[in-house]
């Protein structure tokens, strides 16, 4: 295949089509969907099983009512329809790891119908797209439909053995373990509305905190409580018809999300362009090969023999039943954004940073109810900024590191009364993270305090633009670059001791003057 | 002492007295059907082991004076697709021949727990599918009123052992006829309950929204102390409904000023024998005697329940049997490609029969044909269900005969389609849930053989039926027929 | 009508996982043509506005149950029944090998 043209290009001549099925298992719950065996991970194989989630014959599903109540939960904060009357379908299909050989789904109606979510594509994704008005710090704000959400229960699983190197493809024999047969699971496919890579996977993020928040799901990609398949078409502008498009299933990542939306994108285009005609398959993103491989093709719809479940009473949702959900939804990431906005007067752009991780959000509220409002823009940086880079460069997450709320706040005031400079700052925020040091005793030992008598680097400042008369007037007229230049040599003369933020603060006053 | 014609009230009595202790009447039993199984073969398997723990702990209560349960000592015998761990449950199928039960039963827990004896596992249409009982993988059942023929199906083991004498109570499920139509054939009382009395957690299903477990016994005392034991709503069938009913409480009030329906249209047509004619014609005129208005009603659409029927059916069953797939359990033969072990393993385990309606089933399903046939027979069971809700708001209970015909001999129906018209009369009840009782009346003059009616009430009204059928059995007292034939055995 | 053929007999059987010999797919399809004889007189009924029952049990909805756990079989009581087991768990051939006789 020829050399594949970049999306920006591509979408100069076509626009992609992309929907997304997302899988979240109820990993919050106590027990199963439609029995009593405990929810598990990791344990033992066939040790959280009974008649019901073997398929035993003669076993007889009962709903748990938990579930039904998370999935309406889900359903409010996405701002779908509660649809009252829905009934559970089995859907046929063999696959040993469906014990009962058919899937206990639901029909045409969802609990949840016709929602969506108002996503905030940031500076990056937006180059994506160029048909789009952006907001003033780069980013743009689009809405993707949601078609419904429905309730499910996930298979077990299947081990495959005895092929080469550890290949799937070549195994002789698979082992089936039934302990997360029948968990339950909510699956929420969009309308065909997502337009580019990075639209998908802000969708996903979106989706992701806001499960969080509900408390619904552990949503952890990783162990696959929360799962995407992404399908994807592509069609001349202004085209309304539907090109064929391709699946991409099981995929675990954010950044496979986009990153396999992209190839096929690019993949697609090649084959349209060079005159070809795209196959309606089942494809899986392969990160190591950086490209998508054919799974299966799809030459006729599958034909699951869905009907009603007549072992299962229909469902006629009462509004008391409704409302008692509703009155325990949380504060959700959206209205969380507004309210670090008025309450903690952040900038948007750091408000949402904050609330994209439920973490992040949940250390700064921790934190700044014992800080000065003039204290959280460094709160938030130091979340944003240092501690989310430790946790990704550790592949961790915040619990799993030493830092108490109580030691965030210490390191704010000293980094607010200028104690510590940014590097000092830094140092002691990774020994928290790393040791769970004491604060203000690793500041000592390390000697990391500053000196605050500033009058000293004031007097530098002012000499040094006085022996640079030549380079202060082309600051004046427009060459702000400069700056760095004198920076540079206060730093040099100061040896790094001075607080690099309170120098350029006082460098550009000066400049300014 | 002397068991054999003992009913449940007798022997509970008989325990109470002390004029035999429940060991005894287990002993008896056992005899007596090891003496009896070879002509009859109404079991599958034989639970001594349970039974005597049972009989023990019934034993332990009478030394203790202790009050016993409304069954206790009741020799129960269950129809082999409900599980009792420490029995097998075969289905009388290929497929679960090995089969160990991983749980029990409801209905059969409840009964035990009311002081039933578990003695043993009835022989069956495999998975149910079948009105003779001659589909079993494991042999066909006898008629214990002529060896030659069938017992009826698909519950025809649970019948021959009642008529028999081999057991007091036997508990069998009711697709379309399944326990009417044996009862009919061997003579015994036969209920099939209102869909949503009798828990069917545990029963493995054939028709999840058609099955429901009923008894056979000799009396229809026995049947609504049965039913008092089974009708508890359980936790883990979605479909069981809560109700606090004594249905021994009506039995022994009189009929009179009870409306009774009939419906001309059945009994006019060709092919129904005329013993059946004349044994409905008979208990009508008993029923005017007895003080009730006997009222001419139609149900348009009763009809149409046999096609709704062999739509419904079929689809369930085709879904419900797809967990056969030799992974968890039943019937293997390995093959190291999975698709080959599966449709070998079912191919082979499953007899032809149940892979008739399974795949009938699997294509009344199919994306097209499902809205043509699936969705319209649902429909139709509205309209079914409508007639019957109308027919009720003039008359307390119908009355129709149980079957076209009495039993037939051994292989004398060979083609499925006339074997399933066997359920004409029987399969309109399961499609609108409302309950049904067969009632033995007398023996036919041209055949010999058992006749009765069939008495159907409205849903949840099931006293209703066993009052008309208690009142009519004082008068036919067929019971004392009984001792004709377990004197054989 | 149109009536259904060997070859839909065998897709059909393929579907529902039934292994058919020639002689079987013969006889089914027959058996499948005569049963859908016999029922079709259910497509001459006026069922214009009628809505269906799934379920006959009345007004009976909204059956849950809390979300309590109830104890679960040990693996040995999972594996009982089990054809083919090994180290805890339910052994098949792999759908993703390839070969074995068809």
């Amino acid at each position: 295949m020829k050399t594949m043209k970049e999306l920006p290009e591509i979408f100069k001549d076509w626009e992609a089509v992309i929907g997304l099925e997302v899988h979240a298992e109820l990993t919050t719950l106590n027990t199963k969907m439609f029995c009593g065996c405990a929810q598990s991970f990791g344990d033992e194989p066939n040790t959280h099983t009974c008649p019901v989630c073997l398929g035993m014959p003669g076993a007889l599903p009962v709903p748990n009512k938990a579930a039904i109540e998370s999935i309406i939960l889900a359903g409010l904060a996405t701002n779908c329809d509660i649809e009252k009357e829905t009934m559970f379908y089995r859907k046929g299909y063999f696959y040993p790891d469906m014990s009962k050989n058919f899937q206990t789904t639901q029909g045409p109606k969802a609990f949840c119908m016709r929602g969506h979510l108002n996503l905030n594509i940031d500076k990056l994704g937006a180059k994506e797209r160029t048909d789009i008005d952006l907001n003033e710090d780069g980013s743009y704000d689009t809405r993707i439909g949601i078609e419904r959400i429905h309730m499910e229960e996930d298979a077990g699983k299947m081990i495959h053995v005895g092929g080469s190197e550890g290949r799937i493809s070549g195994a002789k024999n698979s082992f089936v373990d039934y302990n997360r047969a029948g968990t339950p699971l909510i699956e929420l496919v969009t309308l065909p509305e997502l337009r580019t890579p990075a639209e998908a996977r802000a969708f996903m993020q979106k989706l992701r905190q806001v499960y969080l928040t509900l408390g619904i799901s552990d949503c952890s990609m990783e162990k696959g409580s929360l799962r995407c398949d992404g399908n994807v078409s592509l069609r001349r502008h202004g085209e309304t018809k539907f090109g064929t498009k391709t699946e991409l299933k099981n995929i675990n990542s954010f950044k496979n999300l986009h990153d396999g939306l992209e190839y096929e994108i690019k993949r697609q285009c090649a084959v349209l362009e060079d005159g070809g005609t795209i196959l309606q398959e089942t494809r899986h993103w392969s990160p190591s090969d950086k490209k998508t491989i054919v799974m299966r093709v799809k030459e006729t719809a599958d034909d699951y023999r869905m009907f009603p479940d007549p072992d299962l009473a229909p469902f006629s949702l009462t509004d008391e039943f409704i409302d008692g959900v509703r009155a325990k939804l949380p504060e959700l990431p959206d209205e969380k954004i507004e309210r670090f906005v008025s309450d903690f007067e952040l900038d948007s752009s750091d408000a949402r940073a904050l609330v994209a991780d439920f973490e992040f959000s949940e250390l700064f509220e921790k934190c700044a109810s014992e800080l000065d409002k003039s204290q959280l823009k460094k709160l938030s940086n130091l979340i944003v900024n240092n501690i989310a880079a430790h946790i990704k460069d550790k592949k961790c997450s915040i619990k799993d590191t030493k830092l108490e709320p109580q030691h965030l706040v210490e390191i704010v005031k000293l980094a607010s009364d200028k104690t510590l400079n940014s590097n000092s700052t830094k140092k002691v925020l990774e020994a928290v993270l790393d040791k769970g040091v004491d604060v203000a005793e690793f500041v000592d030992n390390q000697n990391l305090a500053q000196s605050t008598d500033s009058s000293e680097i004031d007097a530098f400042c002012k000499q040094l633009l006085q022996y640079n008369p030549d380079k202060v007037a082309a600051y004046k007229n427009g060459k702000t670059g400069l700056i760095g230049f004198f920076m540079g040599q206060v730093m040099k003369h100061t040896q790094g001791s001075v607080d690099p933020e309170s120098a350029n603060e006082l460098l550009t006053k000066l400049l300014n003057e | 002492m002397e068991f054999k014609n003992m009913c449940t009230r007798k022997i509970r009595q008989g325990l109470i007295d002390k004029d035999f202790s429940a060991k005894e009447i287990v002993d008896y039993s056992l005899e007596r059907i090891n003496n009896s199984e070879e002509k009859i073969h109404s079991f599958i398997e034989l639970s001594p082991d349970l039974a005597y723990k049972k009989a023990a702990e019934l034993d332990d209560f009478v030394a203790k004076g202790e009050k016993l349960p409304p069954l206790a000592g009741s020799i129960f015998a269950f129809k082999d697709n409900m599980n009792l761990i420490g029995t097998h449950t075969t289905c009388g199928s290929k497929m679960l021949e090995n089969y160990d039960s991983t749980f029990t039963a409801s209905c059969v827990k409840h009964s035990i727990e009311a002081g039933a004896i578990p003695i043993g596992k009835n022989n069956m249409d495999e998975f149910a599918f079948g009105s003779s009982c001659e589909t079993s993988a494991f042999g066909p059942t006898y008629n214990p009123w002529d060896l030659e023929r069938v017992p009826g199906g698909s519950s025809g083991g649970g019948a021959a052992a009642v008529a028999s004498g081999q057991v007091t109570v036997a508990l069998g499920s009711d697709t379309g006829g399944s326990i009417r139509q044996p009862g009919s054939f061997c003579g015994v009382v036969a209920m099939k309950p209102t869909y949503g009395i009798v828990s069917r957690y545990g029963v493995v299903a054939f028709g999840s929204s058609l099955d429901q477990v009923g008894p056979f016994t000799r009396n229809v005392y026995d049947c609504a102390l049965t039913l008092n034991a089974l009708s508890i709503q359980d936790p883990q069938d979605c479909t069981s409904h809560p109700l606090d009913v004594d249905y021994t409480a009506n039995l022994d009030k009189d009929l009179k000023g009870k409306k009774i329906g009939v419906i001309p249209d059945f009994v006019e047509t060709d092919g129904i024998a005329p013993d059946i004619k004349a044994a409905y014609k008979d208990a009508i005129a008993k029923l005017k005697d007895l003080g009730c208005e006997i009222i001419d009603v139609s149900l348009d659409h009763a009809k149409d329940a046999i096609n709704a029927y062999y739509i419904l059916g079929p689809c369930e069953a085709f879904s419900n049997l797809s967990r056969f797939d030799a992974v968890r359990y039943g019937f293997n033969l390995p093959n190291s490609n999975l698709d080959s072990q599966t449709s070998n393993s079912r191919g082979t385990g499953f007899g032809n029969e149940v892979k008739r309606r399974i795949i009938l089933g699997a294509y009344l399903l199919s994306s097209g044909i499902y809205d043509k046939y699936y969705y319209r027979a649902q429909q139709v069971r509205s309209l079914i269900t409508q007639d019957y809700t109308q027919a009720f708001e003039k008359v307390d209970a119908l009355v129709m005969p149980t079957t076209p015909n009495t039993a037939f001999k051994l292989g004398e129906v060979s083609d499925p389609n006339t074997m399933y018209l066997s359920d004409i009369f029987t399969v309109s009840l399961n499609i609108a849930g409302n309950c049904g009782l067969h009632l033995p009346t007398q023996i036919g003059q041209n055949s010999n053989l058992p006749v009765g009616i069939q008495i159907v009430g409205p849903a949840f009204k099931d006293e209703n039926i066993l009052q008309i059928a208690s009142n009519l059995e004082k008068e036919y007292k067929f019971y004392e027929n009984y001792e004709r034939i377990t004197r054989n055995f | 009508m149109e009536k259904l053929t060997e070859k839909d007999t065998k897709a059909i059987a393929d579907y529902a996982k039934i292994a058919l010999d020639e002689a079987q797919v013969i006889e089914f399809t027959d058996y499948l043509n005569e049963t859908i004889k016999m029922i079709n007189p259910i497509l001459d009924i006026d069922i214009e506005n009628v809505d269906p029952t799934f379920h006959p049990i009345g007004n009976l909805r909204n059956v849950m149950r809390e979300d309590e756990p109830n104890p679960s079989f040990t693996q040995d009581e999972a594996l009982a029944n089990a054809p083919l087991q090994e180290d805890g768990a339910f052994k098949i051939p792999s759908p993703l090998a390839e070969g074995g006789d068809q």
